[in-house]
């Protein structure tokens, strides 16, 4: 026990110096979150601007105004000239321009049809579409009360979400995945190195066992594991509000049981390898389809149908899918006792696998 | 085989043989280390020295052969066997972030048994670089770390390959002292090495190794004298007389001639002498010879005669 703690200690006080070591692990999936969860963080509780041009100037049109501009989605400008506008919207500093055109009053007054002219860029098709439905509710709504015609249907907006799930929600746990990949992967790396530059051949004269080293290694490995899930999950609640739903004692136990299974991943794939130079494409090979593949950064769904089998092949898709079921309550991929399991089976088979292969010397 | 008589030898090697692809790395030998001496294995580079040495460390498996260390068969009881033994392998790298302080507490964790640390870094001189990073020591402190890995646990049986390569004179002299004190504790070492002078001057027995193969086992000071009755004289002179006129001088073996530099075995030293006295009296060159001198031949001799070729080609 005293040399598995002294082999721990010196794994954990290498790793603290080596300043590269500590930005990757760290650093990184936290810049990576901020990066993603900032540039994508504008779905929500996002406003377009519009500008409103009111040609009629009358006491109706500047109610039609005051209407618009209680819109929470819209931030309305009150501007004399259209064509500026026009010029503004063209280079997409304004989503739309709303113009009343005159005699609106007057035509309402005497029972007549009056339209309303909306410019907008057909090339943000999200945003105009978003517009011109909301304009048309509020077109409705107005009508409804000029003519006091009675509601009689009504929508009822009734979420299947107990919460809201926003983009951030669906990539915390997403980078939580990435990371853990990462870190279990790239772990099989150090004995790589060590067997390479003789270090295990140095061991091997002391009457130290193979098993007290590896472990030590694994152990490292998840005490670095748990220490980057809880600092992203810190960091993605402070900045983020993103909170986890489910159990702590899941999510962590889904997060140990990944890292494990991704260390195992490592070990065997590199098997083969007899150098670092020669280990590092095989892994690397390993990681990028699972990246991309694995619903870390998009859902599953986006992608089309025939890569399925892919997706479902990929351990990560398990992990993250896991992750995000305990933390945020998304929508199941798959049950999570199947991806408990699944990542049981990968771990089970490479452990077996890598014992079996692994070269010391 | 009485007990008495495996107790003396500390390790016992028995037609051993080890073949790298074509190559015959180590070539059917035999050997015994006595308890308590210091063993040289004298060699040039490549002459299957370092192979043998991990064959009894138990690092490599032989081809064929038997190696008996402490009376254990070292195929089939390494572990027992590794914590009584101390290896000092040829310029291994270690965990290049641990302080050299930490890299020998790591490795006294190994051992159920382990000098203090402070006497290690006193005794190898390395109490002022204790706290640096393993990666940012320079070559002979390196060298000397590994060293005192190899005595950490106060083992039985040193086994040092090459220990001074890459230190400079005083920490070899620094070297030869620690391999001395183990000595008078009784310890034994195993040292390997192309240093004819250390090899003289440390061990009590040397086994002579060429191509894999044995070709002298002896004190040095047997070897030298089974060797080499004669002994060298050493001068200068220009012109230098032609090698056919000096094997004509009395007790004359070999001569070798390098610019003005004269080498010439003997064994009359005083015939031979007078007879270069003569010569150079006869050809007015009394004036010219310089460096007039008899040396003892070393061991640096017996290799030249035993293989043909100088240790460090």
């Amino acid at each position: 026990m005293r040399t598995f703690i002294k082999l721990l200690l010196s794994d954990l006080k290498q790793f603290y110096r080596d300043r590269t070591a500590l930005f990757f692990t760290f650093a990184f999936p936290l810049l990576f979150m901020m990066v993603f969860g900032l540039a994508f963080s504008d779905d929500n509780g996002m406003s377009y601007e519009i500008g409103l041009v009111d040609e009629d100037r009358s006491p109706a049109s500047e109610q039609i105004s005051t209407v618009l501009k209680q819109v929470s989605i819209f931030n309305v400008e009150q501007v004399d000239s259209l064509d500026q506008e026009l010029v503004r919207l063209k280079k997409g500093y304004i989503r739309g321009v709303v113009v009343i055109p005159a005699g609106a009053q007057a035509n309402i007054a005497m029972g007549k049809a009056s339209s309303i002219t909306v410019y907008y860029d057909p090339s943000q098709s999200t945003s105009s579409s978003i517009i011109l439905s909301t304009l048309n509710q509020i077109v409705n709504q107005i009508n409804q009360q000029l003519t006091n015609q009675p509601v009689l249907i009504q929508v009822e907006e009734q979420s299947v979400q107990t919460h809201d799930l926003r983009y951030i929600d669906y990539l915390v746990p997403g980078i939580l995945a990435m990371s853990i990949l990462f870190l279990g992967l790239f772990g099989s790396l150090t004995m790589v190195e060590r067997r390479e530059k003789k270090v295990l051949k140095r061991f091997g004269a002391t009457p130290v066992g193979r098993t007290k080293l590896l472990a030590s290694q694994v152990v490292y490995r998840l005490i670095l594991a748990i220490i980057q899930a809880f600092l992203i999950i810190v960091l993605a609640s402070l900045v983020f509000k993103v909170t986890v739903i489910g159990s702590w004692f899941e999510l962590f136990g889904i997060i140990l049981l990944g890292t494990l299974a991704f260390i195992s991943i490592g070990y065997f794939v590199v098997v083969r390898a007899r150098t670092v130079e020669g280990a590092m494409p095989i892994i690397q090979l390993v990681q990028f389809p699972m990246l991309f593949l694995s619903g870390i950064f998009f859902p599953v769904e986006m992608m089309p149908t025939f890569m399925r089998p892919v997706v479902n092949a990929l351990p990560l898709t398990y992990v993250a899918d896991a992750l995000r079921q305990i933390m945020v309550q998304g929508v199941p991929l798959n049950p999570m006792w199947l991806n408990v399991a699944v990542l049981g089976a990968w771990l089970v088979v490479c452990v077996t696998l890598a014992i079996r292969f692994f070269k010391w010397e | 085989m009485t007990q008495k008589y495996a107790n003396h030898y500390i390790a016992q090697i028995k037609n051993l043989a080890k073949c790298y692809g074509d190559v015959r790395a180590v070539d059917d030998i035999s050997f015994q280390v006595c308890r308590g001496e210091v063993f040289g294995m004298l060699g040039p580079n490549g002459a299957g020295k370092t192979t043998t040495v991990e064959i009894i460390d138990g690092l490599r498996t032989a081809d064929s052969g038997e190696v008996t260390v402490l009376g254990m068969d070292v195929k089939r009881v390494p572990g027992r066997i590794k914590e009584k033994i101390g290896i000092q392998l040829q310029s291994p790298s270690l965990l290049p972030l641990l302080s050299l302080e930490e890299t020998l507490s790591l490795f006294a964790s190994f051992y159920k048994r382990s000098l203090p640390i402070d006497y290690l870094l006193d005794i190898l001189a390395l109490k002022e670089s204790r706290k640096v990073f393993v990666k940012n020591l320079s070559g002979g402190q390196q060298q000397r770390l590994s060293v005192a890995m190899a005595l950490v646990n106060d083992p039985e049986i040193a086994f040092l390959d090459e220990p001074s390569t890459g230190l400079d004179p005083q920490a070899r002299r620094g070297l030869w002292d620690v391999i001395e004190d183990m000595r008078r504790k009784g310890k034994t070492v195993f040292l390997t090495t192309h240093y004819m002078e250390e090899a003289e001057r440390l061990c009590d027995r040397i086994v002579v190794v060429d191509h894999g193969k044995i070709i002298a086992t002896g004190s040095p000071s047997e070897l030298i004298s089974r060797y080499f009755k004669e002994r060298a004289i050493r001068f200068s002179v220009n012109p230098t007389p032609t090698k056919e006129i000096l094997k004509e001088f009395p007790g004359v073996i070999e001569v070798a001639i390098d610019g003005e530099d004269v080498l010439i075995y003997s064994d009359q030293i005083p015939a031979t002498m007078s007879a270069i006295l003569g010569y150079a009296e006869e050809t007015n060159l009394t004036e010219q010879l310089k460096d007039l001198h008899v040396r003892q031949a070393t061991l640096e001799d017996v290799f030249l005669k035993l293989t043909g070729r100088k240790i460090r080609e």
